[in-house]
């Protein structure tokens, strides 16, 4: 059958061995250079929190923490991150405790379908950890790079507003 | 049965794992030996497919297949994407998928799409929606269209396709169908009125804009039954449509529906065929992602209308005669489109004397239309709400006083020539009407408007069932088959505790497949609730007679003496003679056991509709010198028939009236003059960010629905429905300049507002 290629066992010629911290764990991996971080999260370390919703760096879906910086994963290189501390959604919730901000959305009812809800609570996390009282403004305007196509953003707000309260009440 | 379980705000039961990033989404899983597609579109409008010249992918490392149409094992010879999942001979949209690259990873995948050269020879393109109409346009299909198109069309809204158009208009072969709605002398009737308006609305093709692009995998079981697990709104429908597409019985398809990173009408059976093609033809997994700009370029958004509408009133502002000229622009969806349901739409909830609404559904070289959250409702209330508003000032009435005077209450026919069922249009406007902004609009800056808008979504019915399970722990897992778009498992759960007379705490939800699910219909057309909803109350009902009977045998009373409240089985009046729920499930389960299984099946036919209304404030300010339209405040009232856990219903709100502000300030999808989209990806298509949205204010109104559960209906597309007129016509207050086209968008607004003056006669 000619659509059929020849080469069937096709490995990448050209990878690079990465020795990675996420979530606090050092994990070893295999990529082509030119291997996004999202990708390497969700395809060769099973971390699927991390989602895809675009191609141009606008839709947030793939936030996580660089040393405690929300970062878009599908602006960086997995090979750039070496040596860099890597929090993903799923290192938020330390031995199945949710983070105060996850709990402050569940409660607040800050997600609908939930695909764009890892990235917003990652860029809350930044947020919340430069202003722990952040205005309404200033939320929205944090969230800028997140899109959300299901709530209209008020309880996101709202939520992020909550999680701001909780930890200061825990830090006090 | 405990009824103040419902009506109280909780948290979606999908949440923790949702904020934890648990959640596997269809692109999500593992599946071993996957192979992954990348489709090659195409960059011609319409053409002829000369040579796909696969050669140079086939060499690149890591690339298993390079596919077109003849590799794929069709089982029909119709053009819709079912049937035609790659184009055959014709294309005739860019962004149609022509061939499907196959390889090991996505990243081979991507390089061999690169790598694959089509050759086309191009035909005149069709882009204009009305030149597309005109007698000897060229015609934007050449290949007939078989007949005996799939499901796709009746899963919508329950709305009867109005009469065929009797007169000769002179149309080209592009007008694919014509629905005429009359009644009455329209014409006569706007004669004899004292003011009458018209005017043309445009409004362009938009994209649903699910944040999680679209995604299919298939495999083939060792057994042969072909498995697909997919971003789908509608299991049982998918199935049917792969059914079709390769000749197979639906025992041999299992159609698995993953929770949905949004879908808003868009993701009804559409890459479905075409991962199962190459499955089927590669006899391995295949796992189909869409880029965010595959998904811009092939997929299904909705269709650009224009319409001609003329409205006419008494001096005391009663509603006489209304006509519409409708054209909605299908793309290359030759199977259906929305002119039967918008051209309902655009009478609103109001009384008219006489209607003659025409609408005509066209083909052109665009893709192929599909539906977006109350689809062709948007589009008609822009029309019709903007003059009406401007009906209002004519008549120097306020617009809420002269729609309450109009307002449709259950009975009266409506251009249906169906009676409405129990409606809330009254109780909507009169709230809104309390509304502080409302009351205060006459006392605001200069630059600063309120407008108001109302709208309804007529709902849809479809038979569905449930099934419901108690297990020895005293918990009950709920069973059904619909796609949880909006929240409805969480509304189940509600709905199944206070049936049963459980916590709902202790209520889990399962979205089964195909395979193992009782029946449920697409999620879509505001439904679910209302039909499966009362599918999950009847099956929890029946579990419910069952943990009686085994109660009264228990306690030795009778089962009408008994009452269950919070999992716990009681003699009414004694509370103190009494059995949990838990230990009866104990005592059933278990070998020897004498009583049946706690376990209920329910079903629903739903034959009388439950149409939702939802009206909008919005409060703008426009900067002149810009033409920025800032919103400040927007407020929603809704009637929701009652409200299961106002927290999810607030969102529903607050969601829709931001895809309407979508709707009226940011979205197009824009083609250039040769069919090419210009506005492929989110740098070009914006939708509402969050330092653009406004907070917004919910007023929940509940009108009981007679036969939906507890009370309750669907109320997921009404809120888009009007709030994008509601914010033309705040724009209109704070300008005194009427805009028609959709979106209103910086440099639009300004040229409106340098050509016109205030309140111009248009």
């Amino acid at each position: 059958m000619s659509v059929i290629a020849r080469d069937m066992a096709h490995r990448p010629e050209s990878s690079s061995a990465l020795s990675l911290v996420v979530n606090g764990e050092s994990r070893s991996l295999e990529v082509e250079p030119r291997t996004l971080l999202v990708h390497a999260l969700r395809d060769e370390l099973g971390l699927t929190g991390t989602h895809v919703g675009c191609d141009t760096s606008q839709c947030g879906a793939c936030t996580v923490l660089l040393d405690g910086l929300a970062v878009k994963s599908c602006t960086v290189l997995a090979v750039q991150v070496e040596g860099i501390e890597v929090t993903t959604i799923e290192g938020l919730s330390a031995d199945g405790d949710m983070h105060p901000i996850q709990r402050a959305f569940v409660e607040h009812h800050g997600l609908q379908c939930g695909f764009c809800t890892p990235g917003v609570i990652l860029t809350s996390v930044d947020l919340l950890s430069r202003d722990s009282e952040p205005s309404h403004a200033t939320i929205r305007h944090a969230l800028r790079g997140n899109l959300c196509r299901c709530t209209g953003y008020q309880t996101i707000v709202e939520s992020v507003r909550a999680a701001g309260d909780a930890l200061r009440d825990e830090g006090s | 049965m405990s009824e103040a379980l419902i009506g109280v705000a909780r948290p979606r039961i999908d949440a923790p794992d949702k904020v934890t990033g648990a959640t596997r989404f269809a692109a999500d899983g593992y599946v071993h030996g996957l192979l992954h597609a990348r489709p090659i579109l195409s960059t011609e409008p319409h053409a002829r497919i000369r040579q796909v010249d696969r050669e140079a992918a086939l060499s690149v490392p890591g690339v298993v297949a390079v596919l077109v149409a003849a590799d794929l094992p069709m089982a029909t010879s119709g053009t819709d994407r079912t049937a035609e999942p790659l184009a055959r001979e014709e294309v005739v949209f860019a962004g149609q998928p022509v061939a499907l690259v196959v390889a090991e990873t996505e990243a081979a995948a991507e390089d061999g799409a690169e790598a694959v050269v089509v050759e086309y020879e191009s035909l005149p393109a069709v882009v204009g929606l009305e030149d597309a109409m005109v007698p000897g346009a060229p015609l934007a299909r050449l290949v007939e269209e078989d007949e005996g198109g799939g499901d796709l069309e009746s899963i919508h809204a329950g709305v009867d396709e109005g009469e065929q158009d009797a007169d000769e208009e002179q149309l080209s072969g592009n007008v694919l169908d014509t629905v005429n709605r009359r009644s009455g002398n329209a014409a006569a009737a706007l004669e004899a009125s004292d003011v009458v308006l018209s005017g043309t609305f445009r409004t362009p093709w938009v994209y649903q804009a699910y944040i999680e692009p679209q995604v299919a995998t298939a495999w083939l079981e060792p057994s042969g039954t072909l498995v697909v697990s997919t971003s789908t709104q509608g299991s049982f429908v998918t199935r049917s449509e792969l059914a079709r597409a390769f000749g197979l019985p639906l025992e041999r398809i299992r159609v698995i529906a993953e929770p949905l990173g949004g879908a808003f009408g868009g993701k009804f059976a559409l890459i479905e065929p075409l991962a199962a093609g190459a499955a089927l033809a590669l006899r391995r997994p295949v796992r189909l992602v869409l880029t965010r700009g595959d998904d811009f370029q092939a997929t299904n958004p909705v269709s650009a209308q224009v319409t001609d509408l003329r409205v006419g009133a008494r001096k005391d502002g009663t509603f006489t005669g209304i006509e519409a000229r409708m054209l909605v622009d299908r793309g290359s969806n030759a199977g259906w489109g929305v002119e039967g349901i918008t051209s309902l739409l655009v009478a609103g909830p109001y009384r008219w004397d006489a209607h003659d609404l025409r609408g005509y559904g066209v083909q052109t070289n665009r893709f192929p239309f599909g539906a977006y959250r109350a689809p062709g409702a948007p589009t008609a209330a822009f029309a019709l709400e903007s003059l009406l508003d401007e009906l209002a000032v004519a008549l120097d009435l306020d617009p809420i006083e002269m729609r309450l005077r109009n307002a449709v209450v259950e009975g009266d026919v409506g251009v249906s020539g169906n009676p409405f069922p129990t409606i809330g249009a009254v109780e909507v406007l009169e709230r809104l009407r309390e509304h502080s902004l409302w009351r205060d609009r006459e006392s605001l800056p200069a630059g600063e408007g309120v407008g108001m808008a109302a709208g309804y979504w007529p709902g849809g019915n479809e038979p569905a069932a449930a099934v419901c399970r108690v297990d020895a722990d005293g918990t009950m897992t709920v069973v059904t088959s619909a796609a949880d778009m909006s929240g409805v498992n969480t509304g189940f759960a509600v709905i199944a505790a206070a049936a049963f007379g459980l916590e709902p705490e202790k209520v889990r939800v399962v979205s089964a497949d195909t395979a193992t699910g009782p029946y449920a219909g697409a999620s879509g057309g505001s439904k679910v609730t209302y039909t499966v909803g009362k599918a999950v109350e009847g099956a929890a009902r029946a579990a419910r007679v069952k943990v009686l009977a085994a109660a009264s045998q228990e306690l030795e009373i009778a089962p009408d003496d008994l009452e269950v409240i919070d999992g716990v089985v009681r003699a009414v009046g004694a509370p103190d003679r009494s059995i949990t729920v838990e230990e009866l499930a104990r005592k059933a389960l278990r070998f020897g056991g004498r009583y049946e299984p706690i376990e209920g099946h329910g079903g629903s036919a739903q034959t009388v509709g439950a149409p939702s209304v939802a009206a909008h404030l919005s409060h703008v300010r426009v900067d002149r010198e810009t033409g920025e339209v800032e919103l400040l405040r927007h407020v929603i009232a809704q009637d929701v028939g009652r409200a299961l856990n106002p927290a999810l219903v607030e969102g529903q709100m607050r969601g829709g009236a931001t895809q309407g502000m979508g709707w009226a300030l940011f979205e197009q999808l824009d083609h250039d003059e040769s069919g090419q989209l210009l506005t492929g990806s989110f740098l070009d298509y914006s939708i509402p960010v969050a330092d653009r949205v406004p907070e917004i204010d919910t007023l929940i109104v509940e009108v009981p629905a007679p036969d939906g559960p507890f009370g309750a209906k669907g109320i997921g597309e009404a809120p888009v429905v009007a709030a994008a007129p509601a914010i033309v016509n705040a724009v209109a207050a704070a300008t005194g300049t009427r805009m028609r086209e959709l979106p209103l968008t910086p440099p639009h607004v300004w040229a409106a507002l340098a050509e016109s003056k205030p309140e111009d006669d248009l």
